[in-house]
């Protein structure tokens, strides 16, 4: 039995979470919400992190039920992500550790998506979507790591979709992403953006920035703002959707598995299941407890690592902006 | 760089004992200075924490003597929050 405790703050939500084998015992979360047409920077992020840590931390202790004696392993997020928050959560990971005396685990953010979107749909080797407003990947298993078939090739799908969200000054809260979904429901007409798949990778900054010089005319032009959050969405999510397919096909996969921030967007959800309909997969996704960053899919990635035999140097306990997915070896996957 | 173009700050912060300022050191140690320019040097001496900073621009430095700072306010913070009973050795350094 392990019970791990979970540090996540790579970006702007800061969370806490334990989970006993595989059981969620506590997921607390505060988001750093920035005011319509402003996007999050590191130091601001970081001293929101700062101020509500300890809150947050004593929060999921309580929450759970469990003493700290009992805990096995304390996780924290070793990156990828901005360095500034990244680093002020590792400072309060490695002091409790030492107070407490419990092994500390670095955790690959991306690893941590995957893992907690298996726990909780229970998919078994699915091909995974990873989307949120830092990371695009197609990743797909295969002998010890997760394997990276496609991925943007500059700005993320979710970094589109937020600063599409500032150019029209839509709400940051609770997030960019749910206010253009919400919006886009009451699009009508289709207004036909570029659509930039390369092969397996996609690209976002050439559809940001057609957005950005026309706007002004697109709405002189009759589109609504609704209509424009529509066309957008089915543009971005039509390229995932093909990304994924084709990775799907190549590796004869049963099992789609939506993760990241972007993945609790239901529009993406029901494109991609009407396509693995066609191919005969079963789509898995998560909500927004689960999807968007949360301290808990730290805890279980980290507990799947312990649980094989992984232990981490003391030295090696540091934080990394740049960290791939395909760098870290699933010790915890036998297939 | 010539040695004498180099800029010096060292800091000595005490603690409340002797294990605090060593769980406060390895806390520290492990984070590389961002910028290679500053050279950053922690050590531990009973109650006190020392940091050595070194760089040749007063700029760089004040910014990595002001992020030391922000991060032992942060790790006393925790102290006083969650440091009730304090382990008296961490074993799984490896």
């Amino acid at each position: 039995m392990v019970i791990a405790i979970g540090f996540e703050g790579s970006a702007n939500k800061l969370g806490i979470g334990i989970v006993k084998d595989g059981e969620v015992l506590s997921n607390c979360r505060r988001t750093y919400i920035t005011p319509p047409g402003e996007g999050f920077l590191p130091k601001e992020t970081a001293i929101h992190h700062r101020q509500n840590v300890l809150q947050v931390l004593r929060e999921a202790i309580d929450k759970s039920g469990v003493k700290v004696s009992d805990i096995d392993v304390v996780c924290y997020t070793k990156g990828p992500g901005m360095g500034a928050p990244l680093a002020t959560v590792a400072i309060v990971a490695r002091t409790v550790a030492q107070i407490w005396n419990k092994p500390l685990l670095g955790v690959n953010h991306c690893i941590g998506h995957i893992e907690m979107g298996r726990l909780i749909t229970g998919a078994k080797n699915p091909i995974v979507l990873y989307v949120s407003g830092g990371n695009t990947q197609v990743i797909a298993y295969s002998k010890k790591r997760y394997r990276i078939f496609g991925e943007t090739i500059d700005i993320a799908v979710g970094n589109c979709l937020d600063r599409f969200a500032r150019i029209i000054k839509l709400s940051n809260d609770p997030s960019p992403g749910y206010n253009i979904e919400q919006l886009a429901k009451k699009g009508e007409k289709y207004a036909l953006l570029p659509y930039c798949v390369k092969g397996m990778d996609v690209s976002f900054s050439g559809i940001l920035t057609y957005m950005e010089e026309r706007i002004e005319s697109l709405l002189k032009d009759g589109y609504t703002e609704a209509d424009l959050c529509y066309s957008l969405q089915e543009t971005v999510f039509a390229m995932l959707v093909e990304t994924t397919e084709r990775a799907l096909a190549h590796c004869e996969a049963t099992e789609v598995l939506i993760v990241g921030g972007v993945g609790c967007n239901e529009r993406l959800q029901a494109m991609m299941h009407q396509m693995c309909v066609e191919r005969d997969a079963k789509l898995f996704a998560t909500d927004e407890r689960f999807c968007i960053d949360n301290g808990v899919m730290i805890a279980h990635a980290g507990a799947e690592m312990f649980n094989s035999g992984t232990r981490m140097k003391w030295e090696d306990c540091f934080i990394t902006q740049r960290y791939r997915t395909d760098e870290v070896e699933t010790t915890w996957r036998e297939d | 760089m010539t040695e004498e173009s180099l800029l010096t700050i060292n800091i000595e912060i005490p603690f409340p004992s002797n294990r605090t300022a060593e769980l406060a050191y390895h806390v520290l140690r492990v984070d590389a200075e961002p910028k290679k320019t500053i050279q950053k040097e922690v050590t531990h001496k009973e109650h006190l924490l020392i940091v050595k900073f070194q760089g040749s621009s007063s700029k760089q430095l004040r910014v990595a003597v002001n992020s030391v700072f922000e991060n032992i306010i942060l790790i006393n913070e925790t102290l006083d929050a969650f440091g009730d009973s304090i382990s008296e050795t961490y074993t799984h350094f490896t």
